[in-house]
């Protein structure tokens, strides 16, 4: 099968706490593949260590066939992978329109002295910027918007700036850390719809999600973390049926993973 | 002199000069554990220290043990005013807007010490009469001795402080982690106040112990804080032990140092070795990268 | 009307306002001290795209501009190298001394690059004063030509103001066209979110690092052109007060904003020929200024008259004016 992102036997500890203990899985391309797990289980610590922020301590992550792992964060965005955050990170002082023409940095070029002197380079590029950002805004239906500063946008509005910002420069593939938490049931459902629209474009997707219905509405594929390890992985249907998640997301009720999970927060 | 001499020479100025860069250093990491910004007032302090003791030698007629009490808590006053004064009430929270704050009022600081005590050098007696004290060939004063043994004095009092008393706990808790001290009912305010009072009281004190050996002028403490922070960064910036060894470190090598160098350039050397550690380990020669949270 | 149109229509005010003063000038003392305004605002101009855009603040760029100031003096002075020549290559080496600071200091967290800069500025000045052959000590450098240029010498108060302001409204319009650009927005996107900013694929230490350069090119040139118009130039004029001063500038008229720097420049500039003690009490009145100001005015003067300004607008009611 062709993987867009293949990820071997990845290990990630802070201190004595083992985030990630030899995880592997891949994301077939075109496709959209889900990580889901308890809180704590690791699935922020793997995208980190997929999109460059922090380098693995074993193990290795593989894009498009070629190693990513030990390249810094902006390298891969050259090399076709954005990625959006759990913790939301617009840039708060920046319009709507300017986050997204952010987001083709990495497909543009023109520098310090393009700029400064505005060479004719220069001032094609930015209008070509321009345009494509624009139409980014409409497919995500922020075109109204495109002045305001982001800080002040709604918390979903926030999310759709991040999300055009990951897509803007056509990547190969996104990786979404929980793309509807905190959103409301007519948001959650908009942005199910757009995350398919994506995947009609031929994208390719991984999204870190808890809201199961999401996760079984759109993703072709789902790999199951519990404290660090992979415990399952497979389509929609044969994880819904898998005994051994079924046992930890009816067992984790009682047992400690919640409490556990908020004590290292802390 | 022999060369075994001249290295025993060297070692003992460099361990006097170290131990005060270090206590700057401890002044540096006290403040940055509680809130995060460099102080560019560290400096200032030790300049003050240095300027009080004399005031109250030479103008109040003190004896000694009670002026070097009374400028030690006079700079860790300052501190605390500086901290409730400017620090508390500033509008933004943004740490570049609370740093410059600090560099304003070490110049604002310097420009009341130029008023009051003028321009020129003055000179500050050593705390017991100057004789001449020989030890595996090197020279030196009493007051190296008191240097030394003051600063250990002082770290040993800081480490109780800090292991062993309520308030050390406390405001080593708000250094962890402010929430959840504050959760937990710490005044994290007040502790922070503590950390510039302290703070004040250690760059006081080293301003009183160092000024007699150097020189004393408004603006001794300058090159100083440059040098104490220096320290901190060798050290790993925020280690307290860091900060110690940085200090020693630092000025063992800035003495060893001047033997091959002119010592009209004797300055440029912390500064060079600064760039050249941060150059290859950019955490201190102690500290572990510090990673982000997302 | 766009935000570019605006700028353009500012700039466009204060060439006219620029080419009008003079008319308005009797005394000749009055141009020289709007020459040294024009020569500030080049460094606090530069200075500003750190602050506002790499989040970084440098308390060496009197530094800097003693670089520019000494190096081109230097070379016309004692080697014989045409002025411009001259400036040109004081900025060349005042861009790698930045780089050399700037790359350890500047991927760091945390302000790193304030003492550093600080420190270089402090081993700067100790330069200048020890190396006396070659810098004349503390009664400093003398007899440096003046820029010739097309056939004009730019010696006197009035020839030297169209060139110190032609540099300073093209430095200005440099500024603002990188701001304006995908540089710019990645520049200003890692202030907010330095994450975020490398995961679209800024280079944010790359990026900072080039802004610090740039900066440092800014006040090299500032310098030079210091040197060239008043032909003497001593250590005092760069020491760490000055960086200060400049820092101060930028403040007062409003962090990374380009005409809060200009207006911190254009205020702060003639303040100390206006008040005469000012000299002896300049620590205690910028220290002061700048606390009291930070304490209550983090944004600047220009932060003040946004968020003041629609209270002066039509909708205001109450008061009669
Ligand atoms: N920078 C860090 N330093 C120390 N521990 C960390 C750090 N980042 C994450 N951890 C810990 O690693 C474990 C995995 O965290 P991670 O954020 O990857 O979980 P997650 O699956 O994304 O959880 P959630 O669903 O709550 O977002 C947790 O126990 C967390 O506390
Ligand atoms: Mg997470």
């Amino acid at each position: 099968m062709d993987d867009i992102l293949a990820v071997e036997n990845l290990s990630l500890s802070f201190g004595g706490l083992q985030a990630l203990d030899g995880v592997s899985f891949s994301a077939p391309r075109g496709l959209v593949t889900a990580i889901i797990g308890p809180n704590g289980a690791g699935k922020t610590s793997a995208i980190n260590c997929m999109s460059g922020v922090y380098r693995p301590q074993g193990g290795r992550v593989m894009l498009d066939g070629r190693q990513a792992s030990g390249a810094p964060q902006h390298v891969l965005a050259r090399r076709g992978l954005t990625r959006t955050f759990q913790n939301l990170q617009v840039f708060a002082n920046l319009s709507v329109l300017e986050n997204v023409m952010v987001g083709l940095h990495a497909v543009t070029k023109s520098g310090f002295l393009g700029a400064m002197f505005r060479l004719p380079g220069h001032r094609a590029e930015e209008r070509a910027i321009r345009e494509r950002a624009l139409e980014m805004l409409d497919f995500i239906g922020l075109a109204e918007l495109s002045g305001q500063p982001a800080g002040q946008l709604s918390y979903g509005d926030r999310k759709r700036v991040e999300l055009a910002r990951a897509l803007v420069g056509r990547p190969k593939l996104v990786l979404l850390d929980e793309p509807v938490a905190g959103l409301n049931p007519a948001e959650t459902e908009e942005m199910g719809s757009i995350l398919l629209k994506v995947r009609g474009t031929g994208v390719s997707l991984l999204l870190v999600e808890h809201d199961m219905a999401l996760v079984m509405r759109v993703s072709d594929k789902v790999v199951v973390l519990h404290f660090g390890r992979k415990i399952a992985e497979g389509t929609p249907h044969e994880i819904q049926n898998h005994p051994e998640v079924i046992a930890t997301y009816l067992g984790g009720r009682e047992e400690p993973i919640n409490g556990v999970a908020e004590a290292a927060h802390a | 002199m022999t060369g075994g001499e001249q290295l025993a020479q060297y070692l003992m100025s460099g361990l006097t000069t170290g131990s005060i860069y270090a206590l700057v250093a401890l002044g540096f990491c006290l403040i940055h554990k509680a809130t995060h910004i460099v102080n560019f007032a560290q400096g200032d302090f030790l300049s003050l220290g240095g300027l009080m003791m004399y005031s109250l030698l030479h103008w109040a007629g003190l004896p000694a043990p009670l002026a070097f009490v009374l400028a030690v808590a006079a700079v860790a006053l300052v501190g605390a005013a500086l901290e409730r004064l400017a620090i508390r009430p500033a509008k933004s929270r943004d740490a570049m807007v609370l740093i410059f704050i600090t560099v304003a009022a070490s110049m604002f600081m310097r420009g009341i010490f130029k008023e009051v005590w003028g321009k020129q050098a003055l000179a500050m007696p050593p705390l017991s009469p100057d004789v001449a004290l020989k030890f595996l060939g090197a020279t030196f004063t009493p007051q190296n001795l008191w240097v030394l043994g003051i600063t250990l004095a002082a770290i040993a009092l800081l480490s109780f402080f800090f292991r062993a008393t309520l308030t050390g706990k406390a405001m080593r808790a708000v250094a962890a982690n402010p929430r959840a001290a504050a959760l937990m009912g710490i005044d994290t305010d007040r502790m922070v106040l503590y950390s510039f009072a302290l703070a004040g009281a250690l760059g006081g004190l080293a301003g009183v112990i160092i000024t007699p050996i150097t020189t004393l002028n408004y603006q001794v403490g300058v090159m100083m804080g440059l040098k104490g922070f220096a320290s901190a960064v060798l050290g790993g910036y925020g280690s307290f032990t860091g900060a110690i060894a940085g200090g020693l470190a630092l000025g063992l090598l800035e003495s060893l140092a001047t033997g091959v160098v002119s010592s009209a350039y004797k300055d440029l050397i912390a500064f060079v070795i600064l760039l050249a550690v941060l150059f290859v380990r950019p955490g201190g020669l102690l500290g572990r990268a510090q990673q982000v949270r997302v | 009307m766009s935000r570019g149109q605006v700028f353009y229509l500012q700039m466009g005010c204060l060439g006219l306002a620029v080419l009008l003063a003079p008319l308005f000038m009797s005394n000749p003392y009055y141009l020289n001290v709007l020459n040294v305004v024009a020569l500030n605002v080049i460094a606090v101009t530069g200075l500003n795209l750190l602050i506002g855009f790499a989040g970084a603040v440098s308390l060496g760029h009197a530094a800097f501009i003693g670089l520019g100031a000494y190096l081109s003096g230097m070379l016309s002075s004692i080697w014989g190298w045409p002025p411009l020549a001259a400036a040109l290559a004081a900025a060349v080496l005042a861009a790698l001394v930045a780089l050399v600071i700037g790359l350890p200091t500047l991927r760091l967290e945390g302000n790193y690059l304030v003492m550093a800069t600080l420190g270089f500025n402090l081993i700067v000045g100790i330069i200048m004063l020890q190396a006396d052959q070659y810098t004349g000590g503390p009664s400093g450098l003398s007899g440096i030509e003046p820029v010739r240029l097309l056939g004009m010498t730019f010696s006197d108060d009035q020839s030297f103001y169209w060139l110190a302001w032609a540099v300073a409204l093209l430095g200005l319009a440099l500024a603002r066209n990188l701001a304006a650009s995908r540089v710019g927005r990645g520049l200003r996107a890692l202030h907010d979110s330095p994450l975020a900013a490398a995961a679209v694929g800024v280079p944010t230490a790359n990026y900072k690092v080039r802004v610090f350069v740039l900066s440092a090119v800014y006040a090299s040139i500032s310098g030079s052109l210091y040197a060239h118009y008043f032909g003497i130039i001593t250590p005092r004029t760069f020491d760490i007060f000055r960086s200060v001063e400049l820092v101060t500038m930028c403040l007062v008229g409003g962090m990374g904003s380009l005409w809060g720097g200009f207006i911190g420049a254009a205020f702060l500039t003639p303040l100390p020929q206006a008040l005469h003690v000012f000299d002896q009490y300049k620590d205690v009145f910028y220290g002061g200024l700048l606390m009291v100001l930070l304490i209550r005015e983090p944004e600047g003067l220009v932060g003040a008259w946004r968020r003041l300004r629609p209270r002066f607008g039509p909708k205001a009611t109450g008061r009669p004016a």
